[in-house]
């Protein structure tokens, strides 16, 4: 049984259509103790059949250790979207409901290479000289998640220092509770830094630099 | 059960209008029913238009469990799926629709000026419909608790109140089928509601009364929100007797009703004392050329077909003033 209706099978065609550049969807998986994993692998596998330029690589988390480190992968189902070079475009958990609409983001901006920000943003960026990492908690059935995860990973494109990742927080509970996720979407910046509900561009780069004054007095 | 949407706020056509200072004909502002029915008849009137979503296609139904009152959909169809089939239906007919927030307008002389975050779009015509947004209760503890047990969707974030007990503030038709939505979660789901009975339609009504996770407590309005690192609870008051008492609970969904999203048009445009935006019958607004639909000039009704159809109302008139305005499109 396929996952993708013969009707979204069509659509993700025509947006996969002219891709500016080969894409990897690198999945890790294993087979038991892992609600999504499966889904996400037969996902990735079907969204690679529908573009020349896609190509679906599936590793084992317990296995493939050189590749679980190299991509720096903490959790399962994970699934890196690497072209040209690996930005640090993450998602663990299946990217489902309206999460998919975030794949497919991903992808083609990965392929360009050229995310969509403003030059105010841009040069806050280019200003970065130490590591930045969003996670962005949602759930597939959020639809103002989808806004947090693609600028999140519009972000982690535009800057070496910034990696991005969503994460399915019914799938890692012991994170939700963690991070006290308790509604999504919830952005955790460097750990410590916060964002309550899908945040326009400006603020979210507020808070970037709010983590990074956070971790220099640190 | 696994389900995939492909709906995507900000698919950006490639096209002549690419914003910048090149004047197109129509600007829209807002991507609700009204918007994106005011973007698709644009298109069918060979208008240059772009429309500018925002966060997220759809506005609030995209954020609503179930449409069962707009025509053409006998069995009722999910407002997300709804919201989708809208976008669509635009993105066939519209110059460019983009994802982008308004950060300031400027109406006080044609083309009029639009400035979002990336661009700055002037057009000769424009119509606001931005919609309205939840109301908040404006107590003590509901920001500071907002994404730690105080919500505004259910959709979003019930999953986290598993087997436990929640609130529901409000009585209206959001209200009811939010809390509904909840009982598949939650333990029990407890409505506090300011008057002696609901407002929320009928069958609404019906379902929630025979719901055996519903509990009702009438009269009462929330005061505060109590918690520590999270939502612990509710301080009430009953509005008749005015006896204060607290509540337990661990999450707050508020539905107390909705504000327009009209801070960026104040002092360029006529608005009531609510701060809905004035229209004639034709969605006409204090300033010639600008348009207002849905939602956001009309409190009376919310529902999508009124939006959609005020929509198509404003860009119809839109046409009809930039003819006269400059002469019949060549």
């Amino acid at each position: 049984m396929p996952l993708l209706s013969s009707e979204i099978v069509e659509q993700v065609k025509q947006e996969l259509a002219e891709l500016a550049g080969p894409i990897r969807m690198v999945v890790f998986t294993q087979t038991f103790e892992c609600q999504y994993c499966e889904e996400t692998r037969q996902l990735v596998e079907e969204i690679a059949e529908l573009s020349e330029q896609v190509t679906a690589e599936i590793y084992n988390f317990v296995t493939d250790k050189e590749m679980v480190e190299e991509l720096g992968v903490d959790k399962i189902p994970a699934t890196a979207i690497i072209g040209a070079e690996d930005y640090g475009v993450r998602f663990y958990g299946i990217p489902a409901g309206y999460e998919f609409a975030s794949l497919l983001h991903a992808i083609k901006l990965v392929a360009a290479g050229k995310p969509e920000l403003s030059h105010e943003t841009l040069d806050v960026l280019a200003g970065v000289a130490e590591p930045v990492h969003f996670q962005v908690f949602v759930t597939p059935t959020c639809p103002y998640c989808q806004h947090s995860v693609m600028l999140a990973h519009q972000l982690a494109v535009a800057s070496p220092m910034v990696r991005a990742d969503m994460v399915e927080a019914t799938e890692f509970p012991h994170l939700s509770i963690k991070y006290q996720v308790m509604g999504v979407p919830r952005t955790v910046i460097n750990e410590k830094t916060h964002i309550e509900g899908a945040a326009p561009e400006p603020v979210v780069v507020e808070k970037l630099q709010e983590a990074l004054a956070k971790s220099e007095g640190a | 059960m696994l389900d995939f949407k492909l709906s995507q706020p900000g698919q950006d056509k490639p096209s002549a209008a690419q914003g910048g200072e090149q004047v197109i004909d129509l600007l829209i502002i807002g991507g609700g029913p009204a918007g994106l029915t005011a973007a698709i008849y644009a298109g069918r009137a060979a208008l240059k238009a772009v429309l500018l979503v925002g966060s997220m296609a759809g506005g609030q139904i995209a954020n609503t469990d179930r449409v069962e009152n707009y025509p053409g959909f006998p069995e009722g169809i999910s407002g997300a799926e709804l919201a989708q089939r809208f976008q669509s239906q635009a993105e066939h007919f519209v110059t460019k629709l983009a994802n982008d927030f308004v950060t300031e307008v400027d109406f006080s002389s044609s083309p009029f000026t639009v400035k979002t975050h990336l661009e700055t779009y002037r057009g000769r015509a424009v119509i606001v419909a931005t919609g309205a947004f939840p109301r908040r209760l404006g107590v003590p503890g509901e920001k500071e608790f907002f994404g730690r047990g105080v919500s505004t969707c259910a959709t979003c974030d019930g999953f986290f109140y598993r087997d436990r007990r929640v609130v529901v503030v409000g009585g209206g038709d959001s209200a009811i089928d939010e809390g509904l939505f909840l009982t598949k979660f939650a333990s029990e789901v407890v409505v506090v509601h300011r008057r002696d009975q609901l407002r929320a339609t009928k069958s609404l009504q019906e379902r929630a009364f025979a719901n055996s996770k519903m509990q009702f407590v009438w009269d009462t309005v929330v005061e505060e929100i109590l918690g520590g690192e999270t939502v612990t609870g509710v301080r009430v008051r009953n509005v008749k007797t005015d006896e204060t008492s607290t509540i337990e609970t661990d999450g707050v969904f508020v539905y107390v009703g909705l504000v327009p999203g009209t801070k960026l048009f104040e002092g360029q445009l006529e608005m009531n004392e609510q701060g809905y935006i004035v229209t004639d019958a034709h969605q006409c607004t204090s300033v010639p050329g600008v348009f207002a639909a849905g939602d956001v000039q009309s409190p009376d009704f919310r529902q999508v077909v009124i939006a959609a159809g005020a929509g198509a109302k404003a860009v119809i008139e839109a046409d009809r003033y930039l003819a006269e305005a400059t002469g019949p499109h060549a």
